[in-house]
């Protein structure tokens, strides 16, 4: 019997502790979950402190929301009559349904704050030039997507903080020129705030933006492998003489290397040495499950600490006082608020302005910047290259903009979007709800 | 001869199939513009003239002011230009919590982001006796209503 139990386990995890480089082979092969990674990867990619493996922390992260959003679903209503009660319900009524309310919204925060730095590494090692730069324009979009995803669950609970940020949101959207208006009224399902808004958000939250992340998601793995990893042969070209290997072997991927041409290429990792080279299995699938336990327990720790905020009821008459968007909409609204320009009675709305045109820019700007990017292709795969001091430079700069952006909107704006310094007393502003 | 007929069948028959897939597409988008909407009528009726006390006071399910002043009445949307957030009168000016932007008592804009001056709604009493609010149309910053003493 113990035997039986001993050759079942052994059948289980063999893939994922192989005993010899054959076992390790065969698991990529006869192993549904690994099937998608290489036999072999560079060891270079291994590296903790090059990539800090933020990319797959995001996915880790995508995860743990599917998961725990599911689970959500089972116990809220998108009805405007009963939203704000199921959320109280999860808090009070369901066991452990206030942990599992708060790891989905810390996580959620973590995973837009997650995504940028991992945005921000790909930046400053230069990572994102030649075939790279789809990859680059596809972690655009999935970043946007997080956002936008974090968006439409602001709105679910139907609490004042979602009512307000949702109005300030969709009003944004409405002074785009031309097409504004109409995107509002599909966006809303009318002129206000009612339930076909809550009702339309919940099925691009729980639907339609999950499943696009994921494809996304997807496709941006697939791209990675195409495009030769973590740019590992670039990184070894300083090191090693690789003169034969200047340029790194490709692999096709047509069925029996039939179809002529090279129309599916992998920048394989077979351009390196073999002692460069590791199994993925268990190497690989290792440090995967690490970093999903340690961004699980990260949630975990969070929800277990903090409380995510509720507050009272939606109340169309009543805005509170700052009324303040998520913290990653901040800078926008500091934007919002401070961006109107008056030319002799005639004004340009902020909303326009530093809602519409301003981030716009911003995003063409970060969405081209692997064609406007003129460095050496040399500076590849290093941090912080000096090559690229001026492109570094102008990403840390707008970061940084941003994040004094946020801080002064998340801790400085007091009633009427007033400054208050830490040290100044806040008026008591009676709460009329 | 025959060649140029199946082609052309097999371009209509191909094409009316790929049109007719394009128009489901079309359709399905359409469904999201809604035909009717559940929203409250821009025309409706609030309290009656003589419920008001003098000066500002915020009909907060309407989201706009009623301003009496002896027995003139004006009606300003509480709707701030910038945003839609709610602005609130602060015995001298209207003041939005969003982001801040400022308005005078009749509606002009002070500073802050809003583009445009708060909207000043036309008013009627109805036959009835209430006080009648039509938010689907403007008026100038003149507008008064006169609501005759005896009439109470």
């Amino acid at each position: 019997m113990g035997e039986k139990f001993r050759a079942l386990w052994r059948k289980t995890v063999w893939a994922w502790s192989p005993e010899s480089d054959r076992e390790s082979s065969e698991a990529i092969v006869k192993n549904f979950w690994l099937h998608w990674f290489p036999a072999k990867v560079a060891r270079a990619s291994m590296d903790w402190n090059y990539s800090f493996w933020l990319g797959t922390a995001s996915a880790a992260l995508l995860l743990i929301l599917t998961v725990t959003g599911v689970m959500l679903m089972f116990f809220y209503v998108p009805s405007t009559e009963r939203a704000y009660g199921s959320i109280k319900d999860l808090e009070y009524a369901v066991s452990f349904g206030r942990l599992l309310r708060n790891q989905h919204r810390w996580a959620a925060e973590l995973m837009v704050a997650v995504v940028y730095i991992h945005m921000a590494r790909v930046f400053f090692t230069g990572a994102y030039r030649g075939p790279r730069a789809v990859n680059w324009v596809v972690g655009v979009v999935l970043f946007l997507s997080t956002l936008f995803l974090s968006f439409t669950g602001y709105l679910l609970p139907w609490d004042q903080l979602a009512f307000w940020a949702i109005t300030v949101g969709t009003s944004i959207a409405k002074q785009a020129p031309v097409v504004g208006p109409t995107i509002q009224f599909i966006l809303l399902g009318g002129h206000e705030i009612g339930q076909q808004t809550l009702l339309r958000f919940y099925v691009l939250h729980v639907f339609f933006l999950p499943v696009f992340v994921w494809i996304l998601f997807g496709y941006h793995m697939w791209r990675v492998r195409k495009d030769g990893g973590l740019a590992a042969i670039e990184r070894l070209r300083d090191t090693r003489t690789m003169v034969a290997k200047a340029t790194p072997k490709t692999k096709s991927y047509s069925l029996f290397g039939i179809t002529p041409g090279t129309s599916v290429q992998v920048m394989s990792s077979t351009g390196l040495e073999e002692s460069d080279q590791v199994f993925s299995s268990p190497n690989m699938s290792r440090r995967i499950a690490l970093v999903f336990l340690v961004v699980f327990n990260i949630t975990l720790i969070a929800a277990l600490m903090f409380n995510a905020p509720l507050e009272g009821l939606a109340n169309p008459s009543v805005t509170p006082n700052p009324a303040k968007a998520p913290w990653y909409f901040v800078w926008l609204q500091e934007l919002v608020a401070s961006t109107t320009i008056r030319l002799s009675g005639f004004a340009v709305s902020g909303a326009l302005l530093g809602g519409i045109l301003l981030p716009g820019i911003l995003l063409a700007v970060l969405t081209l910047w692997p064609w406007l990017d003129r460095s050496p292709r040399s500076a590849e795969g290093r941090w912080l290259a000096p090559e690229r001091k001026r492109q570094n430079a102008t990403f840390a700069v707008a970061t940084i903009l941003i994040i004094v952006l946020i801080m002064v909107g998340v801790y400085l704006r007091g009633p009427y979007w007033k400054i208050y310094w830490p040290s100044q007393p806040r008026p008591e502003m009676p709460r009329l709800y | 001869m025959d060649r140029d007929r199946r082609k052309i069948l097999r371009f209509i028959g191909k094409g009316s199939v790929l049109a007719a897939f394009l128009a489901q597409i079309g359709a399905a988008g359409r469904a999201f513009f809604p035909n009717v909407l559940y929203e409250p009528p821009s025309r409706f009726k609030i309290k009656r003239p003589e419920d008001y006390p003098d000066g500002y006071t915020f009909d907060p399910a309407k989201r706009l002011y009623v301003i009496k002043q002896a027995d003139a009445f004006h009606v300003i949307s509480a709707i701030c230009t910038h945003l839609g957030c709610n602005v609130q009168w602060k015995d001298t000016e209207f003041d939005c919590p969003c982001h801040g932007s400022r308005f005078r008592p009749d509606g002009t804009v002070i500073g802050g982001p809003a583009p445009r001056a708060l909207e000043w709604f036309a008013t009627t009493v109805s036959p009835d006796g209430y006080l009648e609010v039509d938010s689907g149309t403007e008026v100038a910053r003149d507008f008064r209503l006169i609501v005759g003493k005896g009439k109470a």
